[in-house]
Formats: structure tokens, sequence, C-alpha cells
């Protein structure tokens, strides 16, 4: 059984052991930080920036590299987003660019304090930060979803209610019976109109049911799915 | 209490409480702001709100550490403080920084460094005045005949906060060196030589609180302080991932932050556990109450919440959004907040000799305010999951997303309404029990 000196051996011993390797890591990351910060572009301006940033605590507000407050945007890559001239604009009359909205303090910046602010956050911005903020990953396939949406919102009301339980189209519906995008490729109208009007009677043992569709109906959906190219 | 100077330990806790009330208002003003109220923006605006919040807590905690040292050190050495008159103009001193800074904020007077705000002038005066503390609190150890390991673990954890506070003085031209070194302070205060802190009242707390033998309880407070350091100081990485340091914290911040949880977890099984090997009985149920809660909940929030945004794979998309403060708010409550209060809850009727502690309001205090900070903690992990997603992983506006979650703002808001009932009738408590009374040295408890 572990006895109090052995557990205060435990606590001084790792204590120390894992102090040094953090002592060691620091010692080399300091050594990685000029290149990886590009110290070379830490120019005058951008250190009178970086001043201002601290005695404006823009932090109290914003986030920089993540870090600071969750009240106002992330500004590690605002210069990439917005341009130089949109933040001059902006700085000069903050609560000019959305009015009525959350408000940012009106600092009546000199041009020349602008100027700095901005050559702070490019620097900022060009920081190796291993890749943080992220590309919005779920971007794409939200624009896809709407699109895809748009492109068969004229479908008939039938088809939405009933035939999307096991048919899908623009990746969108059941998965039981095979999708139909592109049908009117593989079927001609007619044969379409035969088998919905008695599935088993065209392929015995199928799976897809007889719906006992109206002829009217049934002319609608053959209508549409004709133009599933 | 068993000697008259530990009186000195009122000052520090009326302070704490006090400061803490002041720290919820400036919550609120910040919770409206976010709601769309922000209506006092141009007498406070929202960063000299944040500002005030982030720095009174950091004031209470402190206040209230060294009150529990003041008032735990002469147990533990078995004799009166070196000077109680020191410790008295200590706490003057610390009252005098604490509200000229608070108070400075709202003129500007600040460096732009989250939780280093504190302008440089007045942290040499933080300095000055924690060597003070040091001196008193040291000088009454080093001239005991003996001092027991709890006294030792609470005296080198405040010592090192101490050192620990030099990093964060150095000024940088660049952006990443300073963000480097405040960690050093920030990072290696709470979840590192804070917990050594946390560990030593805990011990002590629990070993008056259970009767459970001083030996056991004293072995495995250095098993889990051991624990702390060895997960807490290469956890430092996790703060390393994004700021331009070297990729590998990636994986070293990974590793150990994972890690952290076992220290909090250490924690709660040892309240928990030695509360019920002594069974349950100290008639001072209350103070047995926030004890076994604060190492419950420093689990649940500085341990399972932290761990559930430090992996890099998560904090690549949460790092810098409302889920911090979520984490945040629960830790803070669960590690320190909730210490101070189960310290307090155990000195005050040592030190006035009214046993205040079993009427229903203690109990309610203590129920209500948890309940309000898990409510807020949920209503904050909503609106920052909603954030995460709709604004970095869909990559929408970030005031459209803003005005998207401010519905859960009035969830944390309604949520702290609560807290500010719970922690009103818990002053309301301390306040009944008045001042420190001269017929309670001498006693035991």
């Amino acid at each position: 059984m572990l006895t109090k000196s052995q557990a205060r051996l435990f606590f001084i011993g790792g204590t120390a052991f894992f102090s040094l390797i953090f002592v060691m890591l620091t010692v080399d990351t300091l050594r990685q930080i000029p290149e990886r910060q590009n110290t070379k572009a830490m120019t005058a301006s951008v250190v009178r920036g970086k001043t201002i940033w601290d005695d404006r605590n823009c932090m109290g507000c914003h986030t920089i590299l993540g870090e600071g407050a969750y009240y106002a945007p992330e500004l590690t890559l605002v210069v990439n987003r917005r341009g130089p001239e949109w933040i001059r604009i902006f700085l000069r009359d903050p609560q000019a660019m959305y009015p009525g909205k959350r408000k940012m303090i009106q600092y009546d910046f000199s041009e020349e304090q602008i100027t700095d602010v901005i050559a702070f956050l490019d620097w900022i911005g060009k920081i190796d930060t291993n890749g943080f903020p992220p590309e919005p990953d779920l971007k794409p396939q939200v624009a896809l979803a709407k699109a895809s949406v748009a492109a068969v919102s004229d479908r008939p009301a039938y088809f939405d209610s009933v035939c999307t339980a096991c048919h899908a189209v623009a990746g969108q519906g059941g998965t039981f019976g095979p999708a139909l995008d592109g049908v009117a490729t593989r079927i001609d109208p007619v044969a379409l109109d035969t088998w919905l009007a008695d599935p088993q009677k065209v392929k015995p043992g199928t799976a897809m049911p007889n719906l006992e569709l109206s002829d009217e109906l049934r002319a609608e959906l053959v209508a549409w799915l004709s133009t599933l190219e | 209490m068993k000697f008259r100077s530990q009186r000195v330990a009122y000052l520090f806790f009326a302070t704490s409480l006090l400061l803490f009330s002041l720290q919820i208002v400036f919550g609120f003003i910040m919770g409206f702001a976010h709601m769309g109220y922000d209506v006092l923006h141009d007498v406070i605006p929202f960063n000299a709100a944040r500002t005030s919040h982030l720095n009174l807590l950091v004031f209470w905690l402190l206040s209230g550490f060294m009150g529990a040292a003041y008032y735990i050190v002469p147990e533990e050495a078995d004799r009166e403080l070196h000077s109680e008159k020191l410790a008295v103009i200590q706490w003057a001193g610390l009252v005098i920084v604490g509200v000229t800074a608070i108070i400075g904020f709202q003129f500007e007077w600040w460096e732009g460094r989250k939780f280093l705000e504190i302008p440089r002038p007045l942290d040499y005066l933080v300095v000055v005045d924690v060597l003070l503390f040091l001196y008193v609190v040291g000088r009454t150890a080093l001239g005991a005949e003996r001092f027991t390991t709890t006294g030792s673990v609470l005296l080198v954890g405040l010592t090192a906060a101490a050192l620990l506070y030099l990093p964060g003085m150095i000024t940088f031209e660049s952006q990443v060196m300073d963000s480097y070194f405040r960690w050093w302070v920030v990072h290696l205060w709470v979840e590192g030589v804070w917990e050594l802190i946390m560990g030593g009242i805990l011990s002590f707390l629990l070993i008056k609180l259970t009767g459970v033998d001083r030996e056991l309880i004293e072995k495995w407070l250095y098993v889990i302080v051991g624990f702390t350091f060895l997960s807490g100081i290469l956890g430092t990485g996790h703060h390393y991932y994004y700021i331009g340091a070297p990729e590998y914290w990636l994986l070293v911040g990974g590793i150990f932050s994972a890690l952290e949880p076992l220290a909090f977890l250490g924690m709660a099984l040892y309240a928990v556990t030695m509360a019920r090997r002594g069974g349950m009985n100290h008639p001072n149920r209350i103070a047995l109450f926030w004890t076994v809660g604060c190492g419950i909940m420093s689990f649940v929030g500085a341990g399972f919440l932290g761990f559930a945004h430090t992996l890099p794979q998560v904090n690549l998309w949460t790092h810098g959004t409302i889920i911090t403060a979520m984490h945040g708010h629960m830790a803070f409550w669960g590690a320190y907040a909730m210490l101070v209060l189960a310290m307090i809850s155990y000195a005050m009727p040592n030190m006035t000799g009214r046993k205040l502690f079993s009427g229903w309001a203690p109990e309610w205090a203590f129920w209500i305010s948890n309940v309000g900070m898990i409510g807020m903690t949920g209503a904050f992990a909503v609106a920052g999951i909603a954030q995460v997603y709709m604004e970095r992983k869909i990559g929408m506006d970030f005031l459209a997303v803003q005005e998207a979650v401010e519905v859960h703002f009035a969830g944390v808001v309604l949520a702290a309404c609560l807290l500010t009932v719970g922690i009103g009738m818990f002053i309301w408590n301390f306040v009944q029990y008045g001042l420190p009374n001269d017929e309670a040295v001498g006693q035991g408890g």
C-alpha cells in the first residue's frame, strides 16, 4: 500500500519532471516563434497597432487568435475577409456601418492610428496558427442542399407525400426503391405509364405496389418524371 | 476558533462576498447586452463590464484564499498569527488595490490582456501586498514547532501563485509571445497551483468535518496534487494550439489536457469518500454540503466540460466561442467559488460562536445557487453549440448568428437570477452571524 512519503515523492518527482519538459518545450517554442510569427514583418506600425489594441482593450469584446471575449467578431483573418478599405471606413464611424445593431465604441481614431491597427491585424492574419480559424466545412453541403431543393421544387405534391417514401431525387427521399434522377433517359413516357398503372403486370414480384392512381394523376406524374433527365 | 488572530479571516470573507455581489451585477450587464439590450453602452461598454466581471472574480477568490489561509495556518501551526496587525494592513492594501483597479477599468485604465487587465503600476502594489501576506503566514508557519502537510501544501500553492504572477508583468511587442506567457499566469494558476490551494483547503475541511484520520487524508492529498501537476503543466499546451506556437503542442496539449480531469475526479472522489467514511454526522452539515459539492462540481465543470472542448479536433471549432464561457462559468464555480463558500460556511460559526448553520436558509442557498449555475451552463452550452455550427461550420455572418442566439441569453439571465437569489441568501446568512467574538476563542470546531 502506498505510504505518505511515497505519495510525497510522486508529487515532488512528477512536478519536477514535467516542469523540466515544459521548460524544454518552451525553449524550443521560443526558437521557432520568430519564423512562425514572421518577426521580419513586424514593422513599427504593427507594434503601434498592438499598443492601441491593448490600450483600448479590444479583447474585451473581440477575439484574436481565438482569445478574448465573445461579444464581437473573431479578427484573426479580418483583413483577409474584409480588406483594409472596409476596415478603415468602419473604424472611422463603427456605428454607421450597422445602424441599430450591436454597437462598437466610437474611438475617434486618427487616420494614422487606423493604419496602425490595420497593419497589426494584417500581421496577425499571417501568423502560422496551425489552421485556425478553419474554413467552414459544412458550407459546401449547405449550398448543395439549397440548390437541389430549388431544382425539384415544381414536382407534384403527390410525389412528395407518397413516392419519396421509397424513391429519392437529388439526394432527397427514401432509399428502398431506386433513385429517380435521370429516369427519363432510361424509360420512355409510355412505358412509365404502363408501369405505374400496374407494376405487378410488367414485372411480377416487384416490391413496387399498385397505387391505383387515377388517369389524371398518373398523367401528371409521368409528365413530371419525363423531365428528369 | 482556536486562536484569537484567526478572526482576521472575517475581513477577507466579507470582502469576498461583497466583490462577488458586484461581479454578478457586471455579469447581468453583459447578459443583457448579449440579449440585445446594451442600454449602458455609453456608461459601461461591454469591454469595461467584461474586464470588471473577470477581475472581480479573481479578486474575490484571492481574498477568499487569503482569508482561508489566515484561518487555517494558525491551526495547522498551532499558534497565533505572526502579526494580526500586519494581516489587517495587508487586507486594507488588497481592498485599496482592488477598488482602484475596478474604478480604473471604467476609465480605460487597463491593459487589454484577458484576465491580467490590472495596469502595471497596480501590479507592483499587488506584488508588495502579496509579499506581505506571504510574510505573515510564512512567519507563522516557520515559527511553529511542527507544521502539517495540509498547511504546507496550502502555503506552497500560495507562494507558487505569487511567483507565477510575474511572467504576466513582462512587456512583449509580439501578440504571440504576449499570449504565450499570459497563459503561464492564467493556466498555471487555475489548472496548476490554485489546485494546490484547493487541495490544501479541501484537506483541512475534510479533516475537520469528517473526523477521518489526518494521515490518510494527507496521503491522498499528495496523490491528487501530484496528478494536478502531472497533467496540468503540459496541459498548458491546449492554449498553444492556435496562437502561433509549434504544431507539437496539439499533441502534447491534447494528451495532457485529456488527463486533467483525473485530478478533479480525484478531488471529487476524495471529498465523497472521506465524507462517507466520516459518517456525515458533523453538526455543520452545510459546510460539508459545500465541501463535497465543490469536489463534485469541480469535476463536472473544470474536469469534464474542460475535457469536452480541449481536444484539438473539437477545439479547432469551439476555440473563441461561447463554449469557452460555458466551461469557464462552471469550472470557476465548482472548483473555486464553492471552495471559498465552503470555507466561509465552516469558519463563520467557529469565529462568531453562533451556530446558524442548521436553518433552511443556508441549505436553500446551496441548492438554489447550484441549480442556477447549472442552468446558466446549460444555456451557454446551447448558445455556444448553435454558434459553432452556424458561424464556424456553416460560415454564417457573426452578427446574424449572435441575433439567432439572443434568446438563449434570456435563459442565461433567468438562471442567473436563481443564482443571485441563492447567493443573496448565503450573504444574508453571513450577515446574521455577526462579527467574530472573543468568547469563541479557544473553542474547537
